[in-house]
């Protein structure tokens, strides 16, 4: 089922044309990543969706619907640009957020004091908000998108501002957030996070969409037909391979056009070599993102 | 509706909290009774002790004072000023007959007596009398006490015994008034005196003051408070739950709720003082219900553009100033209190009570002083709700687009187009 699904949509700041003709979907249940260099549109993008800014032409639909005050009750949103009441008390701010998603009064002080727990923000919530450290705000702020248990949540770079800690236990928490069914869209410019918590991105470069679809074909789609292999072995001796590199204690083949890594590996067999190793080198999503980048800005 | 009311509730508690407004719903009246003691502390400590409080000597040395008219002469003085004119009918002056002037004098210093006369010998050609007082700086010559008092004493004293009696008491009592009121309509009835006359008002204008300060406290605060939630940047989560147009009933019935509970305060502070004084503070109930309904309608046009006007500074401080502009304009019909309240039915006040603006202030000063006619009401009325429409369209219009502009300010140009697109 589609959580979200925009369609043609654009939106132009004066001359500027922020968001070009977008088109996509975004699964149930699935860690959706949206990259892009800065000041690609990512952020209008998701402001579009959160029904914060018009868009100038396409639709948007989240569950198939136009987003009512009813369907914004089931998503929690951290915008990029992060804000609190910061004279007022941790909690408090986080009931009054919990309770501006639907939830009774008795389900707001719940839900705060749960996720309050879950991210080790207990001890503060009789401060007052502009008293913690900026990443404990960041802390809250991811908590005050999380309280109103929300189906969809939408978060605008997460992780600025977090320590490895911190990074690693939001991460969790998203994870978590996707097996229980909830649907996550990401936008950050962690490439290892995207690889790591990410099925399915899209990329966005001046507006336009550059990549869209599973990060594996993605990967697969960018590699340069290389093989990551451990072995005693004369490569010279082989007519499959284009050039070797040694990279760190293994070798990284790359093999010649139309060659499938599973004929090099019948080669090695048969020519009688040990082999400790051998998995198909994938490009890392940095290079291809810086590739794509290069290229559309040619 | 009900985020709206979580919404007010929210905005009421965070206001009600807050340091500034507990020092102004306590400070205020603090400050005014401070005010309002000085005087009695001054008047009081001045007087010294009280058995001397109004003595005035007299030394006649024309012979021509009869100091048995004294107590008549002083009473009769008292009746036709102070009585009417004054919270406090002086009380207690004595014109007491002195022989020697330096012994009055050396009373004078010791603050026994407040002034000395001195009728000179050639008083009945001359008519020169001199008067001693203490130098208490500039004001003490302005008005020497017992001045009139003493004036009618001489007049009473010489032609005593030269016209018959009754005349005598003409001398003395000049005047019987009765005064008379003319209506517009040409009723002719008795009219009471100034003091119950202003009595009478003290009841709506005191209520027309403190409707006029809730409406601007409200509104105040909803500008205040709308202008730090896009400092604090909580625009944005607060829409990603709410729509602009709840947001704004909200933030309006919490605040609004904050500046009526302010002057409920102050309201009771004034009304012990005045229940000691034992005024009957008198209020029609047809004037309080209609002075409510523009008191709702002034703050629901106020708070509409001061929301609309907090969201467009990048500041608290900048959206204040651009809010003047609203402020002055409703606060103009102040500016010709005056005349309003002296013809509440002018081309003026019914011109200010025609437009938007300036409506909910004219109209509620006039009803604290007349009956004001069903036409002007009807207008008033249709021309404050189709201003609250495009002042509540315009808010939520501009919050769409501005609330995402931090740090610019929008020119003119662009304000504009906002309320023609968004
Ligand atoms: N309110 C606005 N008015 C005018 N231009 C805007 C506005 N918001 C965004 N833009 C422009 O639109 C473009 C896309 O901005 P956007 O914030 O969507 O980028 P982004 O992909 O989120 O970048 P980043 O990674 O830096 O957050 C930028 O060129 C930006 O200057
Ligand atoms: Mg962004």
């Amino acid at each position: 089922m589609t959580a979200i699904s925009l369609r043609g949509v654009r939106k132009s700041f004066d001359s500027l044309v922020a968001v070009d003709d977008v088109s996509l979907d975004v699964e149930r249940g699935e860690i959706f990543g949206l990259l892009g260099p800065n000041g690609a549109g990512k952020t209008t993008m998701i402001r579009m969706i959160m029904d914060i800014i018009r868009p100038d032409a396409g639709r948007i639909e989240i569950f198939g619907q136009h987003l009512t005050e009813r369907v914004k009750e089931h998503i929690g949103y951290l915008p990029e640009e992060r804000g609190l009441y910061t004279r007022q008390k941790v909690l408090s701010v986080l009931e009054y957020f919990a309770r501006l998603k639907g939830a009774t009064r008795a389900q707001a002080r719940q839900s705060a004091l749960t996720w309050m727990e879950r991210l080790g923000l207990t001890e503060m919530k009789d401060k007052k908000v502009g008293e913690l450290s900026k990443g404990n705000q960041q802390k809250v702020q991811l908590v005050a998108t999380l309280v109103g248990d929300p189906e969809i949540l939408i978060l605008d770079e997460p992780f600025t501002g977090l320590d490895p800690v911190n990074t690693r236990m939001v991460s969790t928490v998203i994870r978590e957030q996707a097996a229980a069914g909830k649907t996550v869209l990401l936008s950050t410019h962690q490439m290892a996070l995207v690889e790591t918590l990410c099925e399915r991105v899209f990329m966005i470069h001046r507006g336009r969409r550059v990549l869209y679809g599973h990060l594996d074909e993605i990967k697969r789609r960018y590699s340069d037909n290389a093989v990551l292999v451990r072995a005693a072995v004369d490569y010279r001796q082989c007519p499959l391979i284009a050039r070797t590199v040694p990279e760190n204690g293994t070798m990284r083949v790359y093999l010649n056009a139309g060659v499938q890594p599973r004929d090099f590996l019948a080669w090695l067999l048969q020519a009688g070599a040990e082999v400790e190793a051998f998995e198909r080198a994938t490009t890392p999503l940095e290079d291809i993102f810086i590739k794509v980048v290069q290229e559309g800005g040619g | 509706m009900r985020k709206i009311l979580v919404i007010a509730r929210h905005e009421f508690i965070a206001t009600v909290t807050r340091k500034g407004y507990i020092f102004a719903v306590v400070g205020m009246p603090l400050f005014f009774l401070v005010i309002a003691a000085i005087p009695m502390i001054v008047e009081t400590s001045g007087d010294g002790s009280s058995k001397e409080r109004g003595a005035v000597a007299v030394i006649d040395r024309a012979g021509v004072v009869d100091f048995g008219l004294a107590a008549e002469v002083i009473e009769q003085v008292g009746a036709t000023s102070d009585a009417s004119s004054s919270l406090e009918p002086k009380k207690g002056l004595q014109l007491i007959p002195y022989e020697d002037l330096d012994r009055a004098l050396a009373d004078l210093q010791r603050r026994r007596i407040q002034a000395c006369y001195v009728i000179e010998s050639d008083y009945m050609t001359t008519g020169k009398v001199s008067v001693y007082v203490r130098d208490e700086g500039l004001f003490s010559r302005l008005n020497p006490k017992g001045e009139r008092e003493l004036y009618a004493l001489l007049r009473a004293s010489l032609v005593k015994g030269r016209v018959p009696e009754p005349m005598l008491q003409r001398v003395l009592r000049p005047v019987n008034l009765t005064s008379m009121k003319v209506s517009e309509r040409g009723h002719v009835q008795p009219s009471e005196s100034e003091w119950s006359e202003v009595t009478k008002l003290i009841g709506p204008f005191g209520m027309f003051i403190l409707l006029t300060m809730a409406i601007f406290f409200s509104s105040g605060y909803l500008l205040q408070g709308m202008a730090e939630d896009k400092q604090n940047r909580v625009i944005e989560i607060l829409f990603s739950s709410v729509t602009p147009e709840q947001l704004l009933a909200g933030k309006i019935i919490g605040l609004g709720a904050a500046g009526l509970l302010q002057v409920t305060f102050y309201a009771l502070v004034l009304l012990i003082p005045s229940m000691v004084l034992v005024v009957t503070v008198q209020v029609g109930i047809g004037q309080i219900l209609l002075s409510l309904v523009y008191f709702g309608l002034g703050y629901l046009l106020f708070a509409s553009l001061m929301a609309g006007t907090g969201i467009l500074g990048s500041t608290v401080q900048e959206s204040n100033q651009l809010a003047a502009v609203w402020t002055i304009s409703s606060m103009v019909p102040l500016f010709v209190l005056g005349p309003i309240s002296e013809s509440p039915h002018s081309a003026l006040a019914r011109g200010f009570s025609y437009f938007p603006l300036t409506a909910p202030v004219t109209m509620l000063l006039r009803i604290s002083l007349t009956t004001v006619p069903v036409i002007d009401i009807l207008v008033s009325v249709g021309s404050l709700i189709v201003g609250i429409f495009l002042a509540v369209r315009g808010a939520a219009k501009v919050f769409r687009a501005a609330s995402l502009m931090y740090g610019k300010r929008p020119g003119l140009s662009e304000i504009l187009r906002w309320l023609r697109e968004a």
